[in-house]
């Protein structure tokens, strides 16, 4: 019996050509690989030195009218916050969007490189890559490289041809199809509020106001999420993004400041 | 992660015109995880001596029961409350007992001495003074602190104005941190009256 | 794994707890009570090491009902939590000579007739903080979350108990290593009591 190795010979050239200024887009990304003794040690060293920012709550959910796809903004490195305005909703097509948590290089090199798979898709067959496939292009890419410290935790979400579609895909090579998902440091409490909240008969308004909920949720109770709470919503016509509201406000519209009552107010003596 | 990061904090002390302001932050964590937004950190021992503990949580409340017993002693044998030079030097003391086994807090000591003259200084965890004649910081947002300290103060302000610049700082600062914040507590000390005000920040 | 959560409410407080007692891969006992009728009117739910839970719930039992004895009056929910709060700080710093420190997570609910319900969060490092609402363990994700959604000031028994069995009811859903079975205590003005099991499995 032979191994079967063909998930790791995609590509070909490990060694990228500097001098080829027209490489095959179509052709997977490749590499230059360092060109050290001890490449796993190097390796560990090197993911050490460009830790990823892991702080995330992301959260996507399919119902009845659509997917609902909602994220923060926070991208922290330790415990400081190195961005309040971070775009972890990836736009791939206008039908489609992916979500980033784990390394945020990694997320968008590869979202990005999702999408131009899936254009040349379509031109090649005059039709739109369905989520499902999509997905599992990614999943098979992230899989050929596991061990190799890529750290992707996505959900896809979309409309085809067969409606709504949610596929959580990470780069343990994990890929699952699903009706609720959430990803992230955060994705817990985010679980919390969702799980509760969650009916398949929502409105659009009602599910935005459940996600953007979880994910304030998440950011109150988890350090490493904040800033913006942004939801988007996948109908039948594509994404539009439906809101982007600061989690510094929204948590005193849910919870507005009573006033303290004031035990003795100083005040001018009254004319005699 | 820092054992002194462990719950999150931040802890600033600032000097104005015969006044001094001391803030924390409010947040209770366990790591990244948040458990209280009401959480205490600067602590009175008299009217014009007050002490933040940043560091470890369980450090700052057995330190701060310490410190109260003391200062009980030393009022009930002198009959008078403690300068704010003493108390530093007690807090020094007493952290250096533990030299081999220390408390995990930071303190920011702030004070106003006998001729209303403000008083602060921090030390490390040994109990190393380190006094200064503008601002201390101490905490998981010391660093940021000390860039929003750096810029916004100005020698000799009056109290309001100082509690805007210190209020402003804080919060900058907090923003910055994912292990404090969560709102902020202020006290501002002149020699006729101490304002204690509770401020509202992000809550992320 | 474990999970202890409890809450405040309308002239009552209330701790769940999951009832496994487990040992690497092997679950033991699936109702074992974790949640400790202290006196009258306090339950101490602790979660842990097996061998520290019982051991120190039962010493820190045995004290309140001493001091009951001695004076005649029993202590209040914050001079019981401050106790707890004292021993287990005390026994942080007792690594050397045999001793180590405890390793429980500990919240006490308690009725006094002067300040109604409380609730204290107090984790193995004697960090103590009083919540409204407060959870320790794998479940804490989950329930704290929840809590926070579908808390609210003055909650009746039966919005608490609703709340509580939607905790449990996400804990075993979305927790890997979800315990089967819980048991809720309360305590009010009539005492600390039992209030129900959520048994999913039965129990051996």
């Amino acid at each position: 019996m032979k191994l079967d190795a063909s998930g790791l010979q995609t590509f070909a050239p490990h060694r990228a050509d500097p001098d080829n200024l027209y490489p095959d887009l179509s052709a997977p990304p490749s590499f230059d690989l360092p060109g050290c003794p001890d490449f796993d040690g190097f390796q560990k060293k090197a993911i050490q030195m460009v830790k990823p920012a892991k702080g995330t709550t992301t959260l996507a959910f399919i119902f009845n009218e659509g997917v609902i796809v909602a994220a923060d903004s926070r991208a922290s490195m330790g415990g400081y916050i190195s961005s309040q305005t971070v775009k972890k909703i990836i736009e791939i097509n206008p039908y489609m969007i992916g979500t980033m948590a784990g390394g945020a290089a990694d997320c968008q090199f590869w979202h990005r490189n999702l999408g131009i798979k899936c254009r040349l898709h379509e031109l090649a067959n005059k039709r739109r890559i369905s989520v499902t496939g999509a997905s599992k292009l990614l999943a098979n890419i992230l899989y050929s490289y596991r061990g190799m410290g890529l750290s992707v935790g996505t959900m896809i979400a979309g409309w085809d041809e067969t409606g709504p579609a949610l596929y959580y895909v990470d780069s343990e090579g994990g890929r699952l199809k699903g009706k609720r998902f959430s990803v992230g440091s955060g994705s817990p409490y985010a679980y919390g509020v969702l799980d509760s909240g969650y009916r398949s008969d929502l409105s659009i308004e009602e599910a935005a106001e459940l996600a953007r909920r979880a994910i304030y949720h998440a950011t109150f109770r988890d350090g490493a999420s904040g800033g913006v709470a942004s939801v988007y919503h996948v109908g039948p016509n594509g994404w539009k993004k439906l809101s982007g509201d600061d989690v510094g406000e929204l948590h005193y519209k849910y919870y507005p400041v009573v006033p303290a009552i004031v035990e003795h107010e100083m005040a001018d003596a009254p004319p005699a | 992660m820092s054992i002194f990061e462990y719950n999150g904090s931040a802890l600033v002390a600032m000097v104005g015109k015969n006044c001094f302001a001391i803030a924390s932050d409010r947040r209770l964590g366990v790591q990244l995880q948040t458990v209280a937004t009401d959480f205490r950190r600067i602590y009175r021992i008299h009217d014009k001596v007050y002490i933040g503990l940043s560091g470890l949580a369980t450090d700052a409340q057995t330190l701060y029961q310490r410190l109260v017993f003391r200062h009980k002693l030393y009022q009930l044998r002198e009959e008078r409350d403690m300068k704010p030079e003493t108390f530093a030097s007690l807090v020094s003391s007493i952290l250096y007992e533990k030299r081999f086994g220390p408390y995990f807090c930071q303190p920011v000591i702030a004070g106003l001495g006998d001729d209303d003259q403000p008083f602060i200084c921090t030390m490390d965890c040994l109990g190393a003074k380190e006094l200064a004649k503008d601002f201390v910081v101490s905490g998981s947002a010391s660093e940021s602190l000390y860039g929003a300290c750096e810029s916004m103060y100005k020698p000799d302000m009056e109290p309001e104005e100082l509690f805007e610049n210190i209020s402003q700082a804080l919060l900058a600062s907090v923003d910055r941190d994912c292990l404090s914040g969560w709102g902020g507590h202020v006290f501002l000390v002149t020699p006729s009256e101490v304002q204690e005000r509770t401020l509202k920040g992000r809550m992320d | 794994m474990e999970c202890v959560f409890g809450l405040v409410g309308d002239g009552f407080a209330l701790i769940a707890a999951d009832s496994s007692a487990v040992n690497s891969i092997l679950v033991h006992k699936s109702n074992e009570d974790k949640i400790m009728v202290l006196d009258s009117h306090k339950l101490l739910g602790a979660s842990g090491e097996a061998g520290d839970r019982a051991q120190f719930t039962e010493y820190i039992q045995k004290n309140v009902h001493l001091y009951q004895f001695r004076n005649g009056i029993p202590l209040t929910t914050a001079a019981a939590a401050n106790f707890t709060r004292g021993e287990l700080a005390t026994a942080l710093r007792k690594f050397c000579f045999g001793q180590s420190p405890y390793f429980v997570n500990i919240l006490l609910a308690g009725y006094d007739k002067e300040v109604g319900p409380s609730l204290y969060y107090i984790d193995y490092i004697a960090t103590l903080h009083k919540l409204d609402k407060g959870a320790f363990g794998y479940g804490s994700y989950f329930s704290l979350s929840m809590m926070d959604r579908h808390y609210r000031n003055g909650m009746s028994l039966e919005q608490a108990i609703d709340l509580v069995d939607k905790c449990i009811i996400e804990i075993r859903s979305r927790l890997v290593v979800a315990p089967p079975n819980f048991v809720i205590k309360i305590v009010d003005q009539n005492g600390a009591r039992e209030y129900a099991w959520r048994e999913s499995i039965p129990s051996v």
